[in-house]
């Protein structure tokens, strides 16, 4: 594989992030207000617990959790779903089609370029106030790593399930709904708007075996546990990458079946 | 020219109205799917909602049920907004096209016009869902059911819609003077999200800047108030519903500026 040609599909995007620099800001904005608004609900709602620790989590690890959980969303969501819907309503994914290169891999490297900018503006700085904000509640150690290799599997995992959504698209030519249906699913069931610790047992245990909790959950658990047991780490691990290549498959597979599908309204 | 009454205005609505609904019942199955779009994210919220108050019985004095009426109530005051003003959301790509110009040249008003061109049934849906809620909690709470607490819960979700209402209008006009305004819109729309929290769970800056600056409290905590707690209700409340109108008036004029001040694209 020729990665230069996928490298250059980076830079682009990079360039193309960085144009729109106000809007970067007004993102800065609302995440901020978003922090302020959990930081003190949670402050609120652990005031009247009777206890510091609820379901095994601290005020501190709530935090960390829900607030990189949010700023892990801002950094992976791609608006894929978006972009191939509009591409076929409007009938420009032909002209993406017909290019020599993969179609799944050629969104998915030109999205990858605000990963970087993505990455570097709002996890980053997130990242960096949330842990002056908890005192190093953050364990800063081997956990990082696994953190690091557990988000690129999320990334993947996440990227397929999109994939997955946009090709039904190809079918019912409705993005918003089946959008907003992804989202809401994604993110509840990931353990994004409430951590996965606070589900009752039923719908904990079902939500363990679907993919959404590899996305946000894992990587966030992986992050916050400062002393990770080397077994608890490769089931872990184990199973985002399970899910990772069980979801590429799927993903492909439906792909490759649905384009015959297609109907492009000229364009 | 002579002005126009308000039986004009609503006979001309009604006959937009129908047009629109005609072209969105010719895509049924997006129709579908966009309904069970908003029907998951209502059960999504309250699924999580329910969750979160599992752990914990209650959040500074605020009760399980009478959180749920402030939840209730905000799912009912963004109707409005959602229903009838949906078209903000596309004026960012008719300035921006220049298609917006056509809308300049009716003899009628236009912000008027422009907003009735689009009615969401969507939010119908989310109607219902925040009625159920309501009259679920307000069940629970054992509140009395007199026709003046009737008026009193009308009058205020009235006043609510309006700073909703007047939130989207400024948000959505500011795409006259910037190119890239949906961000602002989209955190306009993420303020929906707050509105269902009780102001009192903040630090007293935070209480000023969500009361005066961005006025998400008015959405449901000032008005519930009134309901909730009879003996206790700050001045703020009782002035809420002239508040509102002089938001909602503000962020018409802000709009009708921008749209007059709007030369077109020349094509």
């Amino acid at each position: 594989m020729k990665i230069k040609k996928y490298l250059t599909l980076t830079r682009a995007g990079i360039i193309e992030s960085l144009q729109f620099r106000l809007s970067m800001l007004v993102m800065v904005i609302g995440n901020l207000l978003y922090l302020i608004v959990i930081y003190f609900l949670w402050k609120a709602i652990y005031a009247s617990a009777d206890s510091d620790v609820v379901n095994g989590m601290t005020f501190s690890d709530t935090l960390i959790y829900l607030v990189l959980a949010t700023a892990l969303f801002n950094f992976m969501e791609m608006y894929t779903v978006w972009q191939i819907g509009r591409d076929i309503q409007s009938g420009k994914i032909v002209l993406d089609l017909v290019k020599p290169i993969d179609y799944r891999r050629y969104i998915f490297w030109s999205f990858s370029g605000s990963f970087v900018t993505n990455f570097l503006f709002t996890f980053l700085p997130t990242f960096i106030v949330v842990t002056a904000v908890t005192h190093g509640a953050i364990h800063m150690g081997l956990n990082l790593l696994y953190f690091v290799v557990s988000v690129v599997l999320a990334i993947m995992i996440n990227y397929s399930i999109d994939f997955i959504v946009a090709t039904i698209c190809l079918y019912t030519e409705s993005i918003w709904g089946i959008n907003m249906m992804k989202q809401v699913i994604v993110l509840l069931l990931s353990g994004a708007t409430v951590p996965l610790a606070f589900f009752p047992d039923t719908l904990r245990n079902v939500v363990d075996h679907l993919p959404f909790q590899a996305i946000y959950n894992a990587p966030l658990t992986l992050l916050l546990d400062g002393d990770p047991d080397m077994k608890d780490v490769c089931i872990t691990l184990g199973t985002q990458l399970a899910w990772c290549v069980g979801m590429f498959i799927v993903s492909k597979l439906f792909w490759k079946c649905s384009i015959k599908q297609i109907t492009v309204n000229g364009g | 020219m002579k002005r126009k009454g308000l039986r004009f205005y609503l006979r001309i609505y009604f006959k937009i109205l129908a047009q629109d609904i005609k072209s969105k019942m010719s895509y049924r199955a997006d129709f579908i799917i966009s309904t069970l779009g908003m029907i998951f994210t209502n059960i999504a919220g309250f699924v999580s909602f329910w969750i979160l108050f599992r752990s914990f019985p209650d959040i500074k004095g605020w009760s399980y049920h009478e959180m749920l009426f402030l939840y209730g109530f905000s799912l009912i005051s963004l109707t409005p907004v959602q229903c009838l003003f949906d078209n903000n959301w596309s004026l960012r790509s008719y300035v921006y096209s220049g298609d917006f110009i056509k809308y300049c040249f009716r003899p009628i008003n236009l912000f008027f016009y422009y907003q009735s061109e689009v009615f969401d049934i969507k939010g119908l849906g989310q109607l219902a869902f925040g009625i159920g809620t309501l009259v679920y909690s307000w069940n629970k709470i054992g509140l009395a059911c007199t026709p003046l607490m009737i008026l009193k819960i009308v009058v205020f979700l009235i006043t609510a819609s309006l700073i909703m209402i007047a939130l989207q209008n400024a948000a959505a006009a500011t795409c006259f003077w910037i190119q890239n305004s949906f961000y602002i819109l989209d955190l306009a729309y993420r303020f929906r999200d707050y509105a269902k929290y009780p102001v009192t769970i903040f630090s007293s800056v935070f209480k000023f800047i969500f009361t005066f600056l961005m006025p998400i409290a008015f959405i449901a905590y000032y008005p519930s108030l009134v309901i909730l707690r009879p003996d206790d209700v700050p001045i703020l409340t009782w002035l809420s519903p002239i508040i509102g109108c002089l938001f909602f008036y503000v962020s018409y004029k802000i709009w009708m500026y921008g749209a007059l001040k709007y030369n077109g694209t020349g094509s």
